[in-house]
């Protein structure tokens, strides 16, 4: 069954503390969320066990075929993009670095597809760079909802503010607002 | 393995971060530049390096470039230390080895949990 509600995070730069502010107390949710974080490659299981012990929800790293649930995270690992297949299946690749990383959010948020009966959920954390604003306009076209890090929240601004000048941002919150808003928009997942 | 490699040229932020670090039984190391910064690494030091951007010769990018050519990567986690101002986004090619950005000045128990955060990774 596919999930009801596709909550893409992309986190570069200071993404990790961050997301862990998010998740702690975060109840489990009726949706799937999927985190692309920038970072070196030994640091995967590190931070899936980090996200993991503040989280209700199951965090798992992502693997190539696997069909995305509700009340489950997965982390893209390092050095493969991450698209989703018809929003539901995980297709993992090498390819060439977009906007200089691998994975990219971009290239993620540009596989969604409008469909009926599906929510989708863009969030543009703290980084350096542009990686996500062009996902961010992709996401709103088809109908998607578009959140980017408040400025004084971020350890670095650049991301969220790349996504936010492109005019297709709906929401900007601090991590505090993005985790209430994230468990009354999608709901819990009924024990 | 509770060690911290302070790179920064600025004597005064080299003395308060390992004040700071040390009062929480942290093992600090230091270096005045990006070159004392490899010496350091080419010694066998692992662990968190907290980075200045900012320093004559070789800049924080310069010596993260080098650390990642000597594949001094693997097993580091790297957080610069910025200013007020937004890195320069021409070093976006090196942005996935550095895992967070602090501000300074510091705020003691904002540098101390954030450190404590990154060792747990390396523990």
């Amino acid at each position: 069954m596919k999930p009801s509600s596709i909550v893409i995070i992309g986190s570069s730069g200071g993404g990790p503390r961050v997301l862990k502010e998010i998740l702690n107390d975060l109840p489990v949710l009726n949706g799937a969320i999927i985190i692309i974080q920038h970072m070196p490659q030994f640091l995967n299981e590190l931070i899936r066990e980090s996200l993991g012990a503040c989280s209700k929800m199951s965090v798992k790293i992502a693997q190539n075929g696997e069909q995305i649930k509700n009340g489950t995270i997965y982390i893209a690992p390092s050095e493969m993009h991450l698209e989703l297949i018809n929003n539901v299946q995980i297709h993992l690749y090498r390819g060439k670095k977009v906007h200089f990383v691998c994975p990219s959010i971009d290239v993620t948020l540009k596989s969604l597809k409008w469909e009926f009966g599906i929510r989708h959920i863009g969030i543009i954390l703290s980084g350096l760079g542009q990686d996500g604003a062009e996902g961010i306009s992709y996401l709103k076209k088809i109908g998607g909802v578009t959140i980017a890090q408040s400025e004084e929240s971020c350890a670095i601004y650049g991301m969220p503010k790349e996504a936010i000048a492109t005019g297709n941002v709906d929401l900007i919150l601090t991590p505090d607002e993005i985790r209430e808003w994230l468990t009354e928009l999608i709901g819990q997942t009924p024990n | 393995m509770r060690r911290v490699l302070v790179v920064d040229d600025e004597p005064m932020v080299i003395y308060s971060v390992k004040r700071i670090l040390e009062s929480a039984k942290i093992e600090v190391h230091t270096a005045d530049s990006g070159k004392a910064c490899l010496e350091e690494l080419r010694k066998g030091f692992k662990g968190l390096i907290l980075m200045d951007i900012m320093m004559p010769g070789m800049d924080g990018w310069d010596t993260i470039n080098e650390i990642v050519q000597e594949g001094f990567a693997e097993g580091n986690i790297i957080c610069m230390l910025t200013g007020k101002e937004e890195p320069d986004a021409k070093m976006e090619k090196l942005k996935e080895y550095v895992l967070d950005y602090i501000r300074k000045p510091f705020d003691k128990d904002q540098l101390l949990t954030i450190v404590g955060d990154y060792l747990a990774y390396l523990e």
